[in-house]
């Protein structure tokens, strides 16, 4: 009894005394991004990443900067390394014997196996299991893939965030005021365009010391460009609407018009662009670590993993893929789930799905 | 409704400047607001009363619009001439707008609640609570069922009668001394209009707020108006109280527009009805002439070479004509 009450209270009713619920612009679209089934599946991925990388240091991993000399390059298994060692080691001294058509293993090699044998028997080294392998300094790669994305993801939403502030208080600004002061802004960025991006990231790199900070700043520095122009041109369009014009003549301040009337208009298209924003951060960062400006080891970036990677990439090749491919669904799922917040932020689409 | 002068437009003159010269939007426009009184202003598209009513808030986009004379005086203080940060506290506190078209006027994004308070608070300095309270207090005077529950809901969920609603209650919930309402149901289907308006009618005489209603429609002005202002390409062609202007409109235009309504207590003869011929001029570099005489069936020489004086009618006719002007060469000796 006492629950119906407190139900009745909740719910909205309209003239007839039907039930209504208040539906927000942005629940709305929260029920159409369900209805997305690749959108919905790049949101999970999407969490799924970022959790893990939150927990990175708490999971039961190896530390990524832990090296092993004896474990180099050992292939990805379930095994302890220690077996993975010794048989990867025999085979290849199976190579070595066919290719100088021996029958059998000579002295040097027998002693050199039961040497490891004798080690693997001692040392509890050998007992760690390598899951996606280790790359040449004998560090896990599981270990080293997740600590990548960790500053990967980060660099993405560090960059995204900046960008997306810097870009919403300047563009918000330029396309209210007009004028001189839309004028000068843009003009700034116009040159900070023309610029080649990639040019001033390298040289700030270079000029203030690779360190992961710089890179952040670096990033950011050029990131917010795009979004600005995007923000300047949703608020032109939406600055002569009749609230904006209704707001002003309740005695609305400029400032109250522009963030609380127009900024929540243009979110639905800030959001998707910044969905695809991230992305972009984790592509550049990648292509500054893979020239070798980005950031720098022992620390890991799917960027310079993938550029240890391609040195070995024929002899052993799980160290080019394991980051590859964390990197490529990270990126898949981002663009879906930018993809699936468009359409489902689109008024357009409204009646569609 | 007493003889205090609230609002006093003095030879208001709007220009925009464009590509193609300045456009005289609004030249030369007088008229008086006394407290609690309705006054209509009525003209074609293009006339300049939204200009005019803009004017008065001064919210003319700037540029390409400049407010190039004139004198705007509200209770004694001339508008034109106070800091933008004095006018808004005026906006929406002593001077309120309703809009045409309610399905844009309203924030889609915002709650009513949201919307409601934002301008209770800032005007009337209470905390949010008690603006709230207001706030449905205003929604259940302007006939909103259930306003309680309604006001957390959002734009999209009203309909367009319903929104315009909320937009009489928002504009209403600071107790303003004017309301200005740009045809507030133009946008409305015309079972909503009547019931608009008679809402409107009804909230502003119980606040005794003043109303200056523009519209197109000389049905809407003869059922709500006290006072009427004819416009045509940015001046007031005719003044007078709405029954002395019906009864007896003087000025050509004003004849033409009353004729061109159909009306039902003339028994139909087959005659097709009346229209004015031609279309409104260009007000860009309007020559000193009266701007109606193309289309004018009593236009004279002198009407091309001079904009007429206004003739006051006051002293001929009865009590109802008191402060009945025109602008026409037909009343005129100076010519």
């Amino acid at each position: 009894m006492k629950a119906d009450k407190a139900e009745r209270v909740d719910a909205q009713v309209n003239e007839f005394d039907q039930a209504m619920k208040p539906v927000s612009l942005w629940a709305d679209a929260w029920r159409r991004l369900k209805k997305n089934k690749m959108a919905f599946a790049g949101l999970y991925i999407v969490t799924f990443y970022i959790v893990v990388s939150m927990l990175a240091p708490i999971l039961p991993i190896y530390s990524y900067e832990d090296q092993v000399i004896a474990h180099t390059n050992l292939p990805p298994s379930l095994r302890p390394a220690g077996e993975v060692m010794i048989e990867t080691r025999v085979a290849y001294m199976r190579k070595v014997l066919k290719a100088e058509a021996r029958s059998s293993f000579n002295e040097k090699e027998e002693a050199e196996i039961a040497a490891m044998k004798a080690d693997v028997a001692v040392n509890p080294d050998h007992k760690r299991v390598y899951v996606l392998g280790t790359d040449n300094l004998g560090r896990d790669m599981l270990s080293r893939t997740l600590y990548g994305g960790r500053i990967s993801i980060m660099i993405g939403l560090v960059g995204t965030i900046t960008a997306t502030l810097v870009g919403i208080l300047l563009g918000s600004i330029a396309g209210y005021a007009g004028g001189r002061v839309d004028n000068f802004i843009m003009r700034f960025v116009d040159i900070l365009y023309g610029l080649p991006y990639m040019l001033i990231v390298i040289i700030m790199m270079a000029v203030f010391g690779k360190n992961i900070l710089n890179l952040f700043v670096a990033i950011a520095l050029v990131s917010w460009l795009t979004l600005a122009r995007v923000v300047r041109g949703q608020v032109i369009s939406l600055k002569n609407a009749e609230f904006v014009e209704a707001a002003r003549s309740m005695g609305a301040s400029p400032a109250r018009i522009v963030f609380r009337h127009l900024t929540p208009n243009t979110l639905g298209v800030i959001v998707v662009f910044a969905t695809l924003l991230v992305p972009d951060f984790i592509m550049s960062e990648s292509f500054l670590s893979f020239l070798g400006l980005g950031v720098s080891a022992p620390l890991a970036s799917w960027g310079s993993l993938v550029s240890e990677g391609a040195n070995t990439m024929e002899l052993y090749p799980w160290q080019l893929l394991v980051p590859a491919i964390a990197m490529t669904l990270f990126l898949f799922a981002m663009n879906f789930l930018g993809d699936g917040l468009r359409d489902a932020l689109d008024p357009q689409s409204k009646n569609r799905l | 409704m007493t003889d205090e002068v609230i609002l006093r437009v003095k030879d208001l003159r709007t220009y925009f400047s464009t590509d193609e010269g300045i456009v005289k939007a609004v030249d030369g426009v007088s008229f008086e607001l006394r407290k609690g009184e309705t006054l209509g202003i009525v003209g074609e598209s293009g006339s300049g009363k939204s200009v005019t009513n803009l004017s008065i808030i001064n919210m003319i986009p700037s540029p390409p619009g400049k407010i190039a004379g004139g004198e705007i005086l509200f209770m004694g203080e001339d508008l034109l001439k106070m800091p933008a940060k004095d006018i808004r506290r005026i906006r929406g506190n002593k001077i309120s707008m309703i809009f045409q078209d309610p399905m844009t006027s309203l924030n889609p994004f915002l709650r009513i609640s949201s919307q409601m308070t934002e301008t209770i608070v800032l005007h009337q300095g209470l905390d949010k609570q008690a603006a709230k309270a207001k706030a449905i207090e205003m929604l259940r005077l302007a006939g909103i069922p259930a306003p309680e529950k309604r006001i957390d809901q959002y734009p999209h969920q009203f309909s367009g009668g319903m929104r315009q609603r909320v937009m009489i209650a928002m504009s209403l919930s600071c107790n303003p001394e004017i309301l200005i309402a740009d045809e507030p149901t133009s946008a409305l289907d015309v079972t909503i209009q009547a019931q608009i308006l008679d809402l409107m009618k009804d909230l502003t005489a119980r606040l005794g707020t003043a109303v200056i209603l523009i519209t197109h429609s000389l049905g809407v002005v003869a059922g709500m108006c006290d006072t009427l202002c004819v416009m045509y390409a940015g001046r007031v062609v005719e003044r007078g109280a709405t029954e002395a202007l019906f009864a007896a409109p003087m000025h050509p235009y004003t004849q033409g527009l009353i004729k061109s309504v159909p009306r039902l207590d003339v028994a139909a003869t087959g005659e097709r009805l009346s229209s004015i011929r031609g279309q409104p001029p260009n007000v860009i570099d309007l020559p000193d002439c009266c701007p109606f005489y193309p289309r004018c069936d009593k236009a004279m020489e002198v009407c091309r070479r001079k904009y007429p004086p206004s003739v006051d009618f006051g002293a001929s006719g009865g009590p109802v004509a008191k402060g009945h002007t025109a602008s026409c060469w037909l009343y005129s000796e100076a010519k």
